[in-house]
This record gives structure tokens, C-alpha cells and sequence, in this order.
């Protein structure tokens, strides 16, 4: 059975340098859904994700920032980027080849069949 | 800081297990419930407390796991309005360890499971190989349970 994410994974994941998509539930940090390349450790990335996600939320909302919209860690060898919304979060591991516009973007839209 | 061990080894895979989880409770026992080291509890009877449910949940599941699926169940995870549980099993060379946590919002499910895996490797690499042929219950359990909970609260 395909779940109601396999198609917003599918669009972020063709993109050229991703290395894989997940969505991820954010409090308890585990996956819902996922489109990962072999080598990426999808639990290890999706605990961690949520938790820099829901603590830099925490942190914006402490700041009287209000919500936050999108996240980009930058790397050595690559970049996580994470999006949340309605206790779900989209997590993103590419390469830095990526092209981050145009991924922001897609997330970004993504997060409306979140609502 | 709020750790005690009964046994050396404990205390370097449940320090890294805390310090990275961000748990506020742990403790590490027998299948048995008797007690190897502990974090955040304040009292020994708590402690005691914790053990022997542990070891009777463990003990529990994994019989409904063999009646009902074949094969006994393993971890737990209950998610209560503010506060978690994991139960889960640590393996050694011949059998298991007990392992209990209790978290917040603070930390999640996924970094629980994730760092007690580390756990385990951890854990598998610095057990002594003897401690694997401690009989579940020894002829001098009680002494042995009270002794390790003696330890832990400094009142040997």
C-alpha cells in the first residue's frame, strides 16, 4: 500500500544531489515515511532531525520569531535541510551539489498537504 | 550527579546513554531484578520498585510474544502525556540485561532508540564474560538484590 507521502518523497528525492527524503513524526522522532539511498542511516538521521528541528522551533519561539519555516545544516561533505509542520517534519540529505532553491521550494509546498 | 552502579563496567555506556539521550531516569538490571546501576532516582525502594516491574514486564511480554507471534516480544515503549517509557532488552554473550528508561520532551523516541543501541554495543563490549553465567535467581538472591541496592544508595 502506498502511503499519502510516497508521492511529495518521490518529487524531492529526483531531485540531483539528494540523497534521500523522509517524513519524519516530530516528537518521537521516528520515520513515517521514507525514500532513502543505500548507506544513509534513515533512524539515525530522523531522530536527530526532529530533535535540531524541535529545539531550533523551541529557540525561534523563545526569540518572539514566531514559527519556523525551513532549516539547512551545511556540512563538509553535504547539507540536511528539515521543514515542518502540523507535527511532521520533512527531512532532506543531499549532497552540496544540490540545487537549494529549488529544493526550499519544493519542501516548502510540500508542507501544505501537512495542514 | 545522580548516578550509582553496582558493577564498574555499568557506568561508562549508561553515562553516554544519559548524557546523549537526555533521559531523566535509567536503570540496568538482571532479568532477574536485581539491580547493575542506575540514574535519577533518589531512593532505593524506588529503585527496587522499578527493577522487579521491569522484570516482571519483561518476563510477561516476552511470554505473550511467544503464545501470540512466536518468537518472545523485546522492546517496549509506552508514551504517557508528559512522560515515555522504553523497556528494552541489552544483549550480552549468553542472554540479556533489563534495561529501563523514562524521558520528556526533552528528548524522543527515535534518539532513545538510536542511543540505546549504542547502548548495547557499548554495553557488549565491556561486560565481563563471567557476568553472563550469573544464574537468574542464585541461591542467595535476596542477599545479593539487597547488597546491590546497598551499594548503589552508599550504605554498604
Amino acid at each position: 500500500m502506498t502511503s499519502p507521502f510516497a508521492t511529495l518523497l518521490f518529487t524531492l528525492v529526483r531531485h540531483r544531489g539528494v540523497k534521500g527524503c523522509m517524513v519524519v513524526d516530530e516528537r518521537d522522532g521516528v520515520i513515517v515515511d521514507a525514500n532513502l539511498q543505500l548507506g544513509v542511516d534513515g533512524a539515525a538521521m530522523a531522530a536527530l532531525a526532529a530533535s535540531v528541528y524541535r529545539k531550533a522551533r523551541r529557540a525561534a519561539t523563545a526569540a518572539g520569531f514566531g514559527e519556523i519555516a525551513f532549516f539547512e545544516l551545511d556540512a563538509e561533505h553535504g547539507r540536511v535541510c528539515a521543514a515542518g509542520r502540523g507535527g511532521l517534519v520533512v527531512v532532506l540529505v543531499a549532497e552540496n551539489r544540490v540545487n537549494l532553491g529549488l529544493v526550499r521550494v519544493e519542501m516548502l509546498r510540500a508542507l501544505e498537504a501537512f495542514a | 550527579m545522580r548516578f550509582s552502579v553496582a558493577a564498574e563496567w555499568v557506568e561508562l555506556p549508561l553515562k553516554q546513554f544519559v548524557d546523549e539521550a537526555r533521559v531523566q531516569l535509567a536503570v540496568l538490571l538482571y532479568p532477574s531484578g536485581q539491580v547493575l546501576g542506575q540514574f535519577g532516582f533518589g531512593r532505593s525502594v524506588d529503585v527496587m520498585t522499578a527493577c522487579a516491574l521491569s522484570a516482571a514486564i519483561t518476563a510477561s511480554s516476552a511470554e505473550l510474544g511467544r503464545m501470540v507471534d512466536g518468537t518472545p516480544f523485546t522492546d517496549l515503549h509506552y508514551a504517557g502525556r508528559d512522560k515515555q517509557l522504553f523497556l528494552g532488552q541489552v544483549p550480552i554473550a549468553d542472554g540479556a540485561l533489563v534495561f529501563l528508561t523514562v524521558f520528556d520532551d526533552e528528548s524522543s523516541l527515535g534518539l532513545v532508540q538510536l542511543f540505546f543501541r549504542e547502548f548495547c554495543a557499548v554495553t557488549a563490549s565491556v561486560v565481563p564474560s563471567s557476568n553472563a553465567e550469573t544464574p537468574a535467581l542464585s541461591d542467595d538472591f535476596e542477599r545479593e538484590l539487597n547488597h546491590n541496592l546497598a551499594v548503589l544508595f552508599g550504605r554498604q
